[in-house]
């Protein structure tokens, strides 16, 4: 009885947790909770995240004042990467995946400089992958589109540049390296049941301090399960947009075409149902939601820098998160690299530039205004479909691949 | 794994791409028949390596993991 018992929950671990979810899944179940996240408050992001901590850093350091900020476990972006991060470190632990992996110093440059390029470009272009192009793909915004064209320019420059490092400049990603606290034979146990006391712990500690809070609770909660799936399926928008030119391999690129179809649809309802709203007013500020005055060139050089900074680095602001969780140091330092540029950026960098910039590069396009709600969700399955037959296409004639 | 190396690729404590780009480089240079070992800590390698591998031709003979570095085994086609 006893062996039988053990199989079953020894058969519950595997299913989840010894394998890699194909990343399709994943976007599947990220997108639901995108929805999910949009319901309880707003859509999901990922830049939010970086310059609610780094503000919080300069502010405890005395550098930085700013008026009414909110900590990092009050602010709603703050607390979901916090989480995220979190979820990712117990995924990793439960699939005895977890290590402190310190790369050759090259590569710690490399994720600290991929850093700061992704606080310039996040700031530049309002928004990240995630908040910018995942979840504004799904709020049917015209400046999504054009960030996404940035984050694809910008991938294939980067990737040029490491395919060149490596020939040029070998050194920087060779050398010492040193691996902690991986999980060996029997004893790397402790890694499952150290995952299983960090979730715990987390929910009763958040449900605690939360319980008079429901958004905050919510953001928590769904933080950690996004954590959770982001490190099991390895879902990487940075790998969706560089694959087709690096090995043309499809499965990333399909695994955030799921989760934009789901989004799209899920966010599209809300919006044209004005869901949770009472006036017409109310409703049309629910429909503007993260539709930024990013049209078009505002959107595009704000992608493109974003698009080189994640490919150095190896992860986009989200990708950053999980990643650190799993214990990759390089990551650790694309973290670093966000959160100290990000709060600068925004405050004295950005603000100037883009007042340099004229009316017509910095619109705000809501695409229902022009076509209307179906005309608009048609355009995003015309354009995931196109993206799908070219990402398909290269993988079988390796056109566009460089390996 | 019983098996003749006759090259070895240290990627330990590389992220993701960098292994997968080294591979490509270093496999280029080998003879085929000849035998890479890959050394690796990135758990995304253990399923980007054996893609690989089957999307190039080239074949992957064994897998094998130690304390959280992951062996991998490569034939050149």
């Amino acid at each position: 009885m006893a062996e039988k018992e053990k199989s079953v929950w020894l058969e519950l671990w595997s299913l989840f947790f010894s394998k890699t979810w194909p990343m399709w899944i994943g976007g599947i179940l990220l997108a639901g909770l995108n929805v999910c996240l949009f319901l309880v408050k707003s859509p999901w992001g990922g830049s939010g995240t970086y310059i609610s901590w780094g503000e919080n850093l300069y502010q405890t350091l005395g550098i930085m004042h700013i008026p009414a900020l909110k900590n990092i476990i009050t602010h709603p972006y703050g607390l979901l990467g916090l989480l995220t991060l979190l979820g990712a470190f117990s995924g990793a632990l439960l699939g005895k995946e977890f290590a402190l992996r310190i790369p050759p110093f090259g590569e710690i440059g490399k994720g600290f400089i991929g850093g700061i390029l992704m606080a310039l470009g996040s700031t530049m272009g309002i928004g990240c992958t995630i908040g910018g192009f995942l979840s504004g793909w799904a709020s049917l915004s015209g400046g999504a589109i054009v960030l996404a064209l940035g984050l694809l320019i910008g991938s294939y420059f980067a990737l040029r540049y490491l395919l060149w490092e490596m020939e040029a400049l070998p050194k920087l990603s060779s050398g010492k390296s040193v691996t902690w606290l991986a999980a060996k034979g029997k004893v790397g146990i402790w890694q499952p049941i150290l995952g299983v006391i960090v979730i715990l712990f987390l929910l009763i500690f958040f449900g605690q301090h939360y319980k008079d809070n429901n958004v905050l609770a919510m953001f928590a909660l769904i933080g950690l399960v996004m954590g959770l799936i982001l490190q099991r399926s390895r879902f990487c928008i940075v790998r969706a947009f560089r694959e087709p030119f690096m090995t043309g391999e499809s499965e990333a690129p399909i695994g955030i075409m799921a989760a934009l179809i789901v989004g799209l649809f899920g966010f599209a309802i809300i919006k044209y149902m004005g869901i949770g709203t009472a006036t017409p007013g109310a409703a049309r500020n629910l429909a503007l939601t993260w539709i930024y005055p990013h049209f078009w060139l505002r959107a595009l050089i704000g992608g493109l820098i974003f698009g080189v900074g994640m490919t150095i680095a190896g992860g986009c602001a989200v990708g950053a998160l999980w990643r650190t969780g799993e214990g990759q140091v390089k990551l650790w330092f694309a973290v670093l690299g966000f959160m100290l540029m990000a709060p600068v950026s925004k405050k004295f960098i950005v603000p100037g530039f883009a007042a340099l910039l004229p009316d017509w590069a910095k619109q705000k396009i809501f695409l229902p205004d022009y076509v209307g709600y179906w005309g608009a969700v048609l355009i995003f399955i015309i354009l995931i479909l196109l993206w799908y037959g070219f990402v398909k296409w290269n993988e079988r004639t390796g056109k566009f691949s460089a390996i | 794994m019983d098996v003749k190396v006759d090259q070895q690729l240290d990627c330990k404590g590389l992220s993701c791409p960098m292994p997968i780009l080294k591979l490509a480089k270093e496999i280029k240079g080998m003879d085929s028949g000849q035998v890479l070992e890959l050394l690796g800590t990135d758990p995304g390698s253990k399923s980007d390596v054996p893609k690989w591998c089957d999307k190039t031709g080239n074949e992957l003979l064994g897998t094998d993991e130690e304390g959280g570095v992951y062996k991998f085994y490569i034939r050149k086609n």
